[in-house]
């Protein structure tokens, strides 16, 4: 049995921050599916971030505009533990799937609305992109650093929208968990704007003013003299984590400065912050006498801690590493498409009722038939469905590239 | 107090973002935390974050390498519903409270673990710090920056997605345990973390066509969105987005000047490299003489969304107003916090409209519920100063 077994999420999600809670959902062994327009979804254009947020899910294309597509709509409401999106404002009420519309077929369904702004205030109203929020929440600004004169930087992780939807993956587990104890559903909203912010949930005022954290340098090695990235004789670079008393002595013995383990100057974490400048004029020449290599395995004999930054082709190196493929950190599948692929695996292990990934992403209205069958419709419906474009299956002349 | 997660006990013994903030998002929607912390405290404690992180719960001290100890740990875990720790892969097993231990005792546990690597990985017995798992993940080396080589990570990718993997695997354990009525044991990490945030930038596939491999794919100087990050008249920055959602009234580039060029960003971003390189430029001096209060104003009014980048003390009105929606969502939130005095701080990122979570309190003192959660287990104050080591620090003083 998988955690989420007989659990059904109903996804009317696009591009990023809708799809991808319910995906994770499905990991767990939820039975997800995808409802698309007959358009297709408007991420499938960018292929691997659609990839990203895809797989494992069965897939029905369906026009929501149009009456008949409307009742297959409150078909699959009425079969839902969990309804998700990420419509913008006033969409799901002009389409009769809002909350309130799902509560008159179902009462007791977990509803989550992932927004970019949120539900209520005064830029509710926009929908809106990761980048936005990585600025509005302080995230290109550390990553500049703006404050040591750098442009922003933006960091292509897209983390905003993976954050939001993971928000709502807990919010959505949190209230079936109340669902299944008590009996009540609800509804439920995150939104990209609150996801940037709980990746800066470190930054705080104290009496109304910032209380200083630890900032990048101007070259983006790091954050303190002790724990960043030093540049090596190979051209490499080497990150190392000298983050406790004995790591600092032990560094400056294995780096051949031991005196400097007795200068009053960096004698202490809060005396090497302070003189985090100096110290590193003395450390980046030391460290650029020897190869990444060579200081990491005397690293690791002396007890400090580093690591030489891997670089791993786009990620591919780690699709195929073999701890990752051991682990099950690595999905494999066949996409009709695209042939044999390869993602990142299990997020989460169980121990008594493991996760499941279904398959690849599906193609658009990939299980159209599958899911009309289930929802009771006959044949003879189901073709007379597709011939007045309420629903869609690929046929020969599919046209998109996944 | 009345959240979604009413009546679930659990025992946070973690150090760190993963855990804390893990266990956080479930403590503000109704769960009952106890902070389980060596004597003298979590190492964490002088860190900006842990007022944030360690919110929302109580906390008691315990030196699990006495016996005394180690029975009263034993006693909390057989009346919880979860425990959260974040040590290497083996430790918690030398120290008696491994998942097997615990859960012999109490099978309808759900036991979390969110070590730096997984179990059995060729670095578990590493040290775990954030950035070697940045650094040995590929991370660094996929993020451009201003220079060639890896790039150090000011936020901390991966535990600041392992957090969300933490609490996602407990209620998912806490839903089966609905089924079943057992407990389980529940495993990410920050490895794990790493993979959760590249899922929209690394895939391998056999017939990959060149679409599939070049949009998105890392760049340098930094491409794609960086395109449209615009520096205004004060030297600020604002961010523009090809997207809003909404029907625009004038353009962008009409907002700014530059009538007769591409109308917008979404057809901006269909021309080719080329002829990307050559309008760019003439973008950024006309960003650059406008006003970006002015600007973002404008902008919006013509239904474009635009963020002025700023810092997320900023956002929380660090140095004038905070941002205006962080407002509405009720996430600009005051705690008085017990070492800091009177703190601004996020507030409850997940919105139950049907049982709405809330902030319990701030971060405990180190052992400031000791007496009130050991006395509830009988224990007397010499118990009690032998089990949280204060009879040791007492011959010490």
């Amino acid at each position: 049995m998988n955690a989420l077994e007989g659990v059904t999420l109903i996804d009317f999600g696009q591009y990023l921050a809708g799809p991808f809670g319910p995906m994770v959902i499905g990991d767990l062994g939820a039975n997800v599916i995808k409802v698309e327009p007959i358009t297709g979804d408007g991420m499938r254009m960018v292929n691997k971030p659609f990839f990203g947020c895809q797989r494992g899910k069965r897939d029905i294309a369906l026009d929501l505009k149009t009456e008949r597509g409307h009742d297959v709509a409150l078909e699959l409401l009425k079969r839902a533990d969990i309804v998700h999106h990420n419509m913008t404002a006033g969409v799901a009420k002009k389409l009769r799937i809002a909350y309130e519309d799902c509560l008159a077929v179902n009462a007791d369904v977990v509803y989550c609305n992932t927004w970019a702004y949120g539900l209520e205030g005064p830029l509710a109203r926009f929908g809106g992109l990761d980048p936005l929020f990585q600025a509005a929440a302080g995230i290109e600004y550390d990553a500049g650093p703006v404050q040591e004169g750098n442009p922003p930087l933006y960091l292509r992780f897209g983390m905003t929208d993976t954050a939001n939807a993971m928000l709502s993956v807990v919010g959505c587990l949190a209230a079936l968990y109340h669902q299944r104890t008590t009996g009540e559903g609800q509804e439920l909203w995150t939104s990209l704007l609150d996801g940037a912010a709980v990746l800066e949930a470190d930054a705080l005022l104290v009496d109304g003013k910032p209380v200083e954290r630890p900032h990048l340098d101007k070259g983006q090695h790091g954050i303190d003299a002790c724990y960043r990235l030093y540049q090596t004789s190979d051209g490499g670079y080497i990150q190392i984590a000298a983050v406790k008393p004995a790591h600092w002595v032990a560094l400056c013995d294995a780096i051949g400065l031991p005196d400097l383990a007795g200068d009053t100057r960096f004698a202490t974490a809060a005396a090497r912050r302070t003189n985090r400048a100096e110290l590193e004029s003395i450390l980046e020449p030391a460290f650029a006498t020897r190869t990444g290599v060579t200081w990491s395995r005397r690293f690791d004999d002396a007890g400090v801690p580093s690591q030489v930054p891997t670089d791993t082709h786009d990620g591919e190196l780690m699709l195929f590493d073999a701890d990752n493929e051991r682990l099950g950190l690595v999905a494999e599948y066949d996409h009709p498409l695209m042939g044999h692929m390869r993602q990142y695996g299990t997020l989460i292990d169980f121990s008594e009722t493991p996760g499941h990934i279904a398959g690849p992403p599906p193609m658009v209205g990939q299980h159209t038939r599958e899911i009309l069958g289930w929802l009771d419709y006959s044949d003879a419906e189901i073709e007379e469905l597709r011939g007045e474009n309420v629903v869609y299956w690929p046929d020969d002349a599919y046209p998109w590239s996944v | 107090m009345s959240g979604a997660l009413d009546g679930v006990r659990v025992l946070d013994l973690s150090w760190g973002i993963a855990g804390s903030m893990g266990v956080l998002l479930l403590a503000e929607q109704g769960a009952d935390v106890v902070k389980v912390e060596p004597p003298g405290g979590d190492p964490f404690r002088d860190y900006s974050g842990h007022a944030v992180w360690n919110r929302s719960r109580r906390s008691v001290t315990i030196d699990l390498k006495r016996p005394e100890g180690l029975e009263a740990f034993l006693r909390l875990a057989d009346d919880a519903d979860v425990v959260v720790e974040t040590f290497r892969p083996g430790v918690t097993d030398r120290l008696g409270i491994g998942f097997e231990a615990l859960h012999a005792r109490n099978p309808r546990l759900v036991y979390a673990s969110c070590p730096a690597y997984p179990d059995g990985h060729r670095l578990a017995d590493h040290p775990g710090y954030d950035a070697l798992v940045q650094a040995s993940s590929g991370q660094q080396w996929e993020q451009p920056g201003w220079r060639l080589g890896p790039i150090f990570l000011a936020l901390p990718l991966p535990s600041v997605a392992a957090m969300f993997l933490v609490p996602t695997g407990i209620l998912a354990a806490l839903v089966a345990r609905e089924d079943t009525g057992r407990g389980q044991h529940v495993r990410t990490s920050l490895l794990q973390g790493v993979l959760l945030y590249t899922t929209q930038i690394w895939n391998h596939v056999e017939h990959a066509t060149a679409d599939f491999h070049e949009v998105m794919s890392k760049s340098h100087p930094p491409g794609v969105h960086q395109e449209f990050l615009f520096e205004v008249e004060s030297g600020d920055w604002v961010h523009t987005c090809i997207m809003s959602g909404l029907t625009p009234i004038r353009s962008q580039d009409d907002l700014i000047g530059l009538e007769g060029d591409p109308s917008d960003n979404e057809r901006f971003a269909m021309l080719s490299e080329e002829e990307r390189n050559q309008f760019t430029p003439r973008r950024r001096v006309a960003y650059k003489e406008r006003d970006g209060d002015t600007l973002v104003e404008e902008f919006r009014a013509n239904n474009h969304a635009v963020e002025p980048v700023i810092s997320m003390e900023d956002a929380l009105g660090g140095s004038a107003k905070p941002h205006p929606q962080l407002v509405a969502n009720d996430m600009v939130a005051t705690v008085e916090d017990p070492v800091l005095g009177t703190t601004t701080q996020i507030g409850v990122p997940i919105h139950l409209l049907g049982t709405p979570g809330a902030i319990q309190g701030p971060r405990p003192r180190a052992g400031q519920h000791n007496d009130e959660i050991l006395g509830g287990l009988g224990y007397t104050p010499e118990q009690i100063a032998v089990i949280t080591g204060a009879d040791r620090a007492a011959v010490r003083a």
